[in-house]
């Protein structure tokens, strides 16, 4: 019996007490639940009295309670326009070194964090696991991470046991891509790509998902016609080099890089199977929110600040310039440069130009959440049937991050669910159970 | 068969070797460019051998010669977390080599003298230390990574593992070896067990120890790369995983070049000592 | 027997492995400030006599009473002279006196150790070589060093276990008379085991006779009443030598061999006979 299960909740309005837990109190889902701590914090500042409250009269009650003292409204535009002192103000993030982590890595050059009232080290890492290990060891206080592996972790998906983080914006969109080895430059119909060995970043990754989708709808079986393995970004080109792997579904850089050395060319972007589709994601742990709502604020201001910044083309060049850096991405400017101004070689003699190569956007879409779940189930990583919408809401703070956008005077969306165009299909968030059987198309 | 040659003609012979090889490296490495026309714009976008359809080509030793001077002009510097001097990356490895090491003779010396003095002990723990002995120390890695749940520990641990048996084994044989006549001369003055320990084993042990101390850290630097590959951050592993990794050829060329100048000087570092207290008969 | 109270009382001394006795039932003395040589050839046991008495070894049955108190274990009171010298390499001459003389002397310091280990070295000729590291002398000069140890620690008794058969003759020849004026000198109580004869006669005022092993015994006392000082080169010239010296040779060319396992008529362990072929 999964823990996302039907099962009735204490306060007897939500679907399971994991929601009851958190959800917002006053139905209509205005405000964030770093709002809501906030408030209880500073209205009951003792731990101890604040859970005997929580305990007695419920979350629910005791927001109620407080609404009819404090202006809970005005607090919530108060907390998006100026928030209180960090707690922390020493943070280590860690992030691979890819295009995806443009917005964490950027900030930390160009001023954002500071900006906000914090030091931050930003760390490259060597790999998705050693990231995830050294997010749940607490040596990362926050960190670029896949956007489906803080569900997966949350889920206790590929762990030992549930560790709830949460996705408080989305990185980017688009800017990964197909790339091959030389000698596979006649096979361009994925039909003929029986027997390969593709790298993707990591098992619970966008990347993964695609790739799988797209060998699906063109008749290979991912799990029997094809070798998947996980493969940590930077490797990739090492690999493709040595001739491990056929081709990789792998986050930019290194899909250009392998133009770059004449290792590789580029297939498609994936752009072409789902535009706006997302990547990475900058994600907390959920204790966060509660025990440093403060610091998450000041988190969140820095980074959809720098995503918005990122997503203006007149900026690219430099953010390009920032952060190719031997301190972050380490490779070449003209490399970094390619994939973020989307004027590139593609590795066959041709110079394409697609400005949306990679895109960036901080809202973190729960419907694209449920589309991931849908995967994880797909491909049997997720074996119990739970709530999709649920753990959506859960995991990707939509409404932290809409305030944090709407404080920048960035547009919001008034729902996080929408549909999506997937090649050429619709998924809708409403009826996930069409994108669950695996469907190889012959 | 073993005359004595001039030191300078081996000097030239060796030079020689040297300049052949640097020559046929040179010339080796000049191919790999591929024929093939394209416009000047995508030229400009891949790499110098990509242009013309072929593979970024392996460094020449002149390419290589001039990045190990650009390291090594400036070794210590320290630009964040993630970008760092190649002295700061080798002073890393060293550090943890240091600590394992040590921590392992912590335990080896004096674990090695009650094996070598208790025959019992001896031959109780034999079984254990043979099963264990041949287990490649980097198989302790995840184990480690498990219970220690800190990746610097970590590699620290493993080099402590792969320190400690050449130093427990030659401590232990050493020990066992010593003569039986300086034994009875330590008897017959009513040495105490301590002091028999200290001024007479101890010091004719040393040299056999010693012999033990070079293996391991001999060991020990070849393990730390290869661990640091393994747990990342910092160090001259990482630096050649990292750069493997971002095809920086001529980087790991001189990481390799400098893990044996290292490694020579650790060597030659305990040689000095293991002179000191040699002694003859 | 003319010392019913020796110094040193070997009493029913059994030494035996399994399957192999070495000498049952032994029984012999020394007094003090007597040099006592025991004589025998190889395998007959006398090393593990020696070492008994050093207490390096321990008797299956019997014991050692050595001025009154049965010994238990090794003792500064009985300083070795090892057959090879047991230096200690790493240390240098001085350094290897003064290492005994700490364990003899545990309160002094170190300049006063390292005065009375370099007057000990003077007293045989080393003082010169003081400094040197054992690889650096001669086979004499390490025994010298030896010496040089077990005299400095003022021992009661001293033990000797054939201190000088791995050094050439002119060397062995040269030791002996150091050795016999040293212990003369200090009126020093002496047990030694040797099988050269000669050195038996210039060293001993007792010699042990012991027979061929395994299960040995000792045959005979033989009394050496040749006069002192006596020194080598005159050895030979005293009457009664060519008597001893034709006694021990016999003993060890023919009788050792008889006489094991089957003692002469009115044998008494515990009242050797004695005799005195130079009288």
């Amino acid at each position: 019996m999964s823990r996302f299960g039907a099962a009735n909740c204490g306060c007897g309005q939500h679907s399971s007490q994991f929601i009851c837990d958190t959800a917002p109190t006053d139905g209509t889902a205005e405000f964030g639940h770093a709002v809501d701590n906030a408030a209880l914090r500073a209205a009951f500042p003792a731990t101890a009295t604040r859970r005997a409250l929580l305990e007695r009269f419920g979350q629910a009650g005791v927001m109620a309670a407080l609404a009819s003292v404090l202006p809970l409204a005005n607090m919530r535009d108060a907390f998006a326009q100026a928030a209180g002192t960090p707690e922390k103000k020493q943070l280590k993030i860690g992030f691979i070194a890819i295009t995806c982590a443009t917005p964490i890595i950027m900030a930390h050059p160009m001023g954002f964090y500071a900006r906000n009232g914090l030091e931050v080290e930003v760390i490259r890492t060597a790999g998705w696991a050693v990231i995830r290990d050294k997010a749940i060891n607490k040596e990362y206080d926050a960190a670029h991470m896949l956007s489906p592996m803080p569900l997966a972790m949350s889920l206790g998906v590929g762990v030992a046991q549930p560790i709830p983080w949460a996705v408080a914006a989305i990185e980017n969109t688009n800017g990964q891509a197909i790339t091959l080895a030389m000698k596979h430059k006649e096979k361009r119909n994925p039909r003929d790509w029986k027997g390969f060995r593709f790298a993707v970043p990591f098992d619970y990754s966008m990347h993964n998902y695609l790739l799988r989708h797209y060998l699906a709808e063109n008749g290979i079986n991912p799990d029997t016609d094809v070798q998947i393995r996980s493969v940590p970004p930077p490797e990739m080109v090492a690999n493709l080099r040595a001739d491990n792997i056929d081709g990789f579904l792998g986050p930019d850089p290194f899909n250009q890089r392998a133009v770059f050395d004449g290792v590789g060319f580029i297939h498609l972007l994936t752009k072409e199977l789902w535009d706006g589709h997302p990547c990475c994601a900058f994600a907390v742990p959920r204790a966060m929110l509660s025990e440093a709502p403060n610091t998450f604020a000041a988190l969140l201001r820095s980074i959809v600040e720098a995503t918005a910044y990122a997503a203006k083309a007149e900026n690219r060049k430099e953010v390009a310039t920032a952060i190719s850096a031997q301190n972050y991405l380490n490779q070449p400017q003209t490399v970094v440069e390619q994939v973020l101004t989307g004027t590139y070689a593609d590795g066959l003699g041709g110079v394409k130009r697609e400005p949306a190569r990679i895109n960036f956007d901080p809202f973190p879409w729960q419907s694209m959440a449920v589309w991931m779940l849908t995967q994880m189930k797909r491909w049997g990583q997720l074996r119990s049937d739970v709530d999709y919408k649920a753990v959506a809401e859960q995991v990707f703070l939509a409404l932290d991050a809409g305030n944090a956008m709407k404080a920048q005077g960035l547009p919001v969306p008034s729902e996080a669910y929408r549909s999506h165009q997937i090649m050429g299909r619709t998924f809708n968030p409403a009826a996930p159970a069409e994108w669950t059987a695996p469907n190889i198309r012959g | 068969m073993n005359k004595q040659v001039p030191a300078w003609r081996a000097a030239l012979v060796a030079l020689g070797i040297f300049v052949a090889l640097m020559a046929l490296w040179e010339a080796a490495a000049t191919s790999g460019g591929g024929t093939a026309a394209v416009d000047p714009e995508y030229a400009a976008l891949v790499g110098q051998a990509a242009a013309t359809g072929g593979q970024t080509p392996f460094p020449r030793p002149s390419a290589v010669a001039l990045r190990l001077w650009e390291l090594l002009r400036d070794p210590f510097y320290i630009r964040g977390p993630n970008d760092q001097g190649i002295g700061i990356q080798i002073g890393y490895s060293l550090l943890r080599v240091t600590a394992g090491f040590l921590l392992a003779a912590l335990v080896a010396v004096p674990f090695g003298f009650l094996i070598g003095m208790s025959p019992l002990l001896n031959a109780a723990l034999n079984p254990f230390i043979q099963v264990l002995r041949p287990v490649s120390p980097l198989a302790w890695m995840p184990l480690a990574l498990y219970t220690i749940k800190d990746s610097a520990v970590s590699a620290i641990f493993v080099i402590f593992i792969c320190a400690l048996w050449p130093m427990l084994l030659n401590t232990a044989f050493g020990v066992a070896s010593v003569r039986r006549e300086w034994l009875n001369v330590a008897r017959t003055l009513e040495a105490g067990t301590l002091k028999t320990a200290w001024r007479v084993i101890l010091p004719a042990a040393a040299p056999t120890i010693l012999t033990g101390m070079r293996i391991s850290i001999g060991i020990a630097w070849l393990v730390i790369v290869a661990a640091e590959m393994l747990v990342g951050g910092t160090g001259i592993g990482y630096w050649v995983w990292n750069q493997w990794n971002n095809l920086s050829l001529a980087d790991i060329v001189i990481a390799i070049l400098l893990i044996g100048v290292v490694g020579l000087l650790l060597d030659r570092a305990l040689g000095a000592v293991a002179r000191l207290v040699a002694w003859q008969e | 027997m003319s010392d019913l109270h020796p110094y040193v009382s070997v009493e029913a001394v059994t030494r035996a492995y399994p399957g192999h006795t070495v000498f049952r039932d032994l029984w012999f003395g020394v007094n003090r400030g007597e040099f006592v040589c025991l004589v025998g050839h190889s395998g007959c046991g006398k090393t593990t006599v020696l070492n008994i008495l050093a207490g390096l070894d321990k008797p299956d049955s019997g014991g050692v009473i050595v001025d009154g108190v049965e010994i238990n274990g090794p003792s500064l009171d009985r300083a070795v002279i090892f057959q090879g010298h047991a230096l200690m390499p790493w240390m240098t001459a001085e350094a290897n006196v003064a290492f005994a003389l700490s364990c003899r002397h545990k309160g002094w310091s170190k300049p006063q150790l390292r005065e009375a280990a370099r007057e000990a070295l003077e007293k045989v000729g080393l003082g010169a070589a003081a400094n040197r590291k054992p690889s650096m002398l001669s086979g004499g000069m390490k025994q010298r060093v030896g010496i040089a140890r077990a005299l400095a620690l003022a021992p009661k008794m001293l033990l000797m276990d054939e201190p000088f058969s791995a050094l050439d003759a002119l060397t062995r020849g040269a030791l002996q008379d150091e050795v016999s004026r040293l212990v003369q000198e200090a009126n020093q109580t002496a047990f030694m085991i040797t099988h050269d004869v000669d050195e038996a006669i210039l060293l001993a005022d007792r010699i042990l006779l012991m027979t061929n092993g395994p299960d040995s015994h000792v045959a005979e006392v033989v009394q050496n009443t040749l006069p002192r000082p006596r020194d080598r080169a005159n050895l030979h010239k005293l009457p009664g030598y060519h008597a001893l010296r034709d006694h021990i040779l016999e003993f060890l060319l023919t009788r050792s061999r008889e006489l094991r396992g089957n003692p002469q008529p009115g044998w008494d362990r515990k009242a050797l006979p004695v005799v005195r072929p130079a009288a």
